[in-house]
């Protein structure tokens, strides 16, 4: 299949919408953040039957090789419903860092399984600093004869107590490496933490010896992590575009509804002048999030430069159209039943994820050649 | 118009690059605005009928759609010539073509496309800016003629301008809107008087025009009496499609050095010792930010107007450009730190950051405040309802002013 045409794109557009209008209703997605896996394996296996889960693997190992241009147009939908599930763990997160070992036993013994969604993967990478670099990597691998045990500790690790993959990157004598761990073994503690955005699982791990196959060579465990992180900032950054244009949308529809001083306050110029800067803010994350998939599908020379501004300009974005609709809302948002509050957990916890504002604006200007 | 095959279009480009090739003088690239060589340069043009290809044969075009205009548009802009897409673009011409009596018509529209003719813009006044239907001016019919009586401000070229476009009242007893019409008035007569402006930035392009007496013959009167409004609402949409790109940058002259691909904060920041300082890191970040995000909005605005659907992006660059201006200014000067207490020709650094600090408000204020703009942005993008206006439906008479 491979890279999508206009018109391709458009028609998994229209499905994704059908399927998430359907599936995934802000009734669906309170639901799923009551439940204990925090999302619903009936549309996870819907998502996967219509390829979403492969797009980013290539076609060798049964995904679509759609790439991150497509992945970054579902994302936006997803951002939209604040549709729940492991889709940026396992099938951008995890399967970037696979792809990116180089080392194809590993891409053919655990991709197709990601790429058809009957395997759910997370990679267990920061530790308790949560900075998503190098310096933050808190496990390490020891050599046991022919194997290699981790140890230590992994936190804000996304879904962790669902997958049945887990893939993690430790310190060993020779630099970063990457594992797959015996997900079965002894020696592992798997606490699931309370995750301020209810629609996401968060889980912090403790490894003791645990066994682990090495998976590319190690000392290059970082590349690795890095397309992953490439992918994963790029498709966090679509939802969070999808998410802002969506929660301000919420938000003009109720200001023409909402009636004070025998009026819609959206005629208000106090409301109508923060809803013209936000639709800036939000129109603004859209084109930066498609920008900088577009770069990283071309591997263009500055591609890098462009995911890290869209990290920062969609995160804030949606950061701040959360923040301004709950207040240009009034009473009504500050209420549980509203659903304003959720995108604001969501968009709180994307600033957070894979590195925040501050780390990606200095990636950004040195980028500029600063 | 048919839509042309892409074999057609491929003639029109050889066409107009031979044409270039045989006309086009590569030395005239930076006269468009003024120039020695731009009269007879737009006048070939004219007479080839590159001026405005989508304009009737009538009146110089070629009866094109926008497609053919495209083609033409972009080989000029290959070589770097001036002259073409003035249907799209020259706000005199496209004004006098839509709404000009034929003795208007004949007596103008030539001379605009070559540049033979200047012109002025006769809207504000001190007591009429974002609420540009209340001007006061007022023109009373007197035999075949107009008399003109009252003060504008803000225009630029005054002092050149052979005509201005003038929007006045010919009716005080109807609702503000309806009393206006729109006038071409001659400049160069004993009724008009011009005094420049000294501006924030200290420099004096724009004037108070004072009208006295004015005289305009009844054929320069667009469209009808009471119809003013209407042909302003359509001269502002040409000008605000043309404005937003224009910002003025440094004027000092002085040059950045900039290593390979360096962004210009990253240079300034270098050269003021800040480049190790975090919070300049994270600002000089920010504002380029602004403004590479401006440049992907107006490309995908772009890309999707040429895919054929509206873009309501397009409509956000004015705002969102105002605020690029003052940021980067902003940052400019903090960069500077104490050197920005100077200004002038020994402290070019200094002189950039306080100019642009000071022109930055020419675009958040002129042409539309950033808060007219946002009210704009609302109302049209989002679908909010208008606020009530409390002197829209009384006779101007009425309305209180000042």
């Amino acid at each position: 299949m491979g890279r999508l045409s206009t018109e391709e794109l458009t028609s998994l557009e229209d499905s994704l919408a059908r399927l998430l209008r359907d599936q995934s209703p802000m009734t669906a997605v309170r639901a799923s953040m009551e439940t204990e896996d925090s999302f619903s394996q009936e549309l996870w296996q819907q998502l996967a039957a219509m390829g979403i889960t492969g797009l980013l693997i290539d076609e060798e190992y049964g995904g679509s090789g759609a790439g991150p241009v497509t992945m970054e147009r579902v994302m936006e939908q997803v951002g939209a419903t604040l549709m729940c599930g492991p889709l940026l763990a396992s099938a951008v997160l995890a399967a970037g860092v696979i792809s990116g070992s180089g080392d194809h036993a590993a891409e053919a013994r655990l991709l197709p399984a990601i790429a058809g969604g009957d395997s759910i993967a997370t990679v267990l990478l920061t530790g308790p600093k949560g900075t998503w670099t190098e310096e933050g990597v808190a496990l390490t691998a020891a050599p046991q004869g022919n194997r290699w045990t981790v140890s230590g500790e992994a936190h804000y690790v996304l879904h962790a107590a669902n997958a049945n993959c887990w893939l993690a990157v430790a310190r060993t004598d020779q630099g970063l490496a990457l594992f797959e761990l015996d997900r079965k073994a002894q020696g592992i503690s798997c606490n699931r933490q309370r995750s301020f955005d209810h629609t996401l699982r968060i889980d912090q791990i403790t490894l003791d010896a645990v066994p682990g196959k090495a998976i590319g060579t190690p000392g290059c465990g970082w590349q690795a992590v890095e397309q992953g992180l490439n992918q994963a900032l790029v498709a966090l950054a679509g939802e969070q575009a999808g998410g802002a244009r969506r929660m301000l949308e919420i938000t003009v529809e109720y200001a023409k509804l909402r009636y004070q001083f025998g009026r819609p306050i959206g005629s208000y110029q106090a409301i109508k002048h923060m809803a013209a800067d936000l639709i800036i803010e939000s129109e603004s994350a859209v084109s930066a999030a498609r920008k900088a998939a577009a770069e990283l599908d071309a591997r263009s020379s500055d591609y890098p430069g462009w995911i890290s501004l869209a990290a920062f300009a969609c995160a804030d974005a949606f950061n701040r159209v959360a923040a301004d609709g709950i207040q240009m809302h009034g009473g009504i948002a500050f209420t549980w039943e509203h659903p304003a509050h959720l995108y604001l957990r969501r968009a709180r916890a994307g600033v957070q994820l894979f590195g925040n504002s501050t780390y990606h604006r200095e990636n950004y200007v040195r980028a500029l050649g600063g | 118009m048919r839509e042309a095959t892409q074999s057609e279009l491929d003639t029109i480009r050889s066409e107009v690059r031979a044409w270039l090739e045989a006309n086009w003088n590569p030395a005239w690239r930076n006269q468009a605005v003024d120039g020695p060589n731009r009269i007879t340069w737009l006048t070939r043009v004219v007479e080839a009928r590159w001026a405005a290809p989508r304009w009737p044969v009538e009146w110089f075009g070629r009866g094109w759609d926008d497609a053919r205009g495209r083609v033409v548009e972009s080989e000029f802009a290959r070589v770097g010539a001036f002259g073409t897409g003035q249907d799209r673009t020259n706000l005199w011409s496209n004004t006098v073509l839509t709404f000009g009596t034929k003795t208007l018509k004949e007596q103008l529209i030539g001379g605009l496309l070559r540049g033979e003719i200047n012109m002025c813009l006769l809207y504000s006044e001190a007591g009429a800016g974002s609420d540009l239907a209340g001007v006061r001016t007022r023109a009373e019919k007197s035999g075949d003629e107009w008399v003109v009586n009252g003060q504008k401000v803000w225009t630029s070229r005054a002092k050149i301008a052979d005509y201005g476009m003038l929007i006045a009242r010919t009716n005080w007893d109807v609702p503000k809107h309806k009393g206006l019409s729109f006038f071409f008035l001659p400049m160069k007569q004993a009724g008009v008087e011009i005094r420049p402006l000294r501006q924030i930035t200290n420099e004096s392009e724009f004037n108070e025009v004072f009208l006295t007496d004015a005289r305009a013959p009844a054929a320069n009167l667009l469209s009808r009496e009471g119809d003013g409004w209407r042909v302003l609402v359509t001269a502002l949409a040409y000008e605000r499609s043309v404005m937003g790109e224009s910002a003025r940058g440094p004027r000092s002259g002085a040059a950045v050095e900039r290593k390979q691909g360096e962004a210009e904060f990253v240079a300034l920041a270098r050269e003021a010792d800040r480049l190790d300082q975090p919070e300049m890191r994270q600002r000089i970040a920010q504002v380029t930010a602004l403004r590479r995000l401006n440049d992907l909005n107006s490309a995908r605005a772009k890309a999707e107007i040429a895919q054929g659907s509206s873009s309501s992006i397009m409509s956000l660059g004015k705002l969102a450009m105002s605020r690029i201006l003052h940021e980067e200014a902003r940052l400019r000067t903090d960069l500077l730190g104490a050197q920005s207490l100077l200004e002038g020709p020994d402290h070019p650094r200094a002189e950039d950051a306080n100019f642009l600090s000071l022109n930055a408000y020419f675009t958040s204020i002129g042409g539309g405040t950033d808060q007219i703009q946002q009210n704009i942005i609302s109302e049209r993008v989002l679908g909010l309802p208008k606020e009530p206006e409390v002197d829209r439906d009384v006779p101007f008479r009425e309305v209180r002013g000042g």
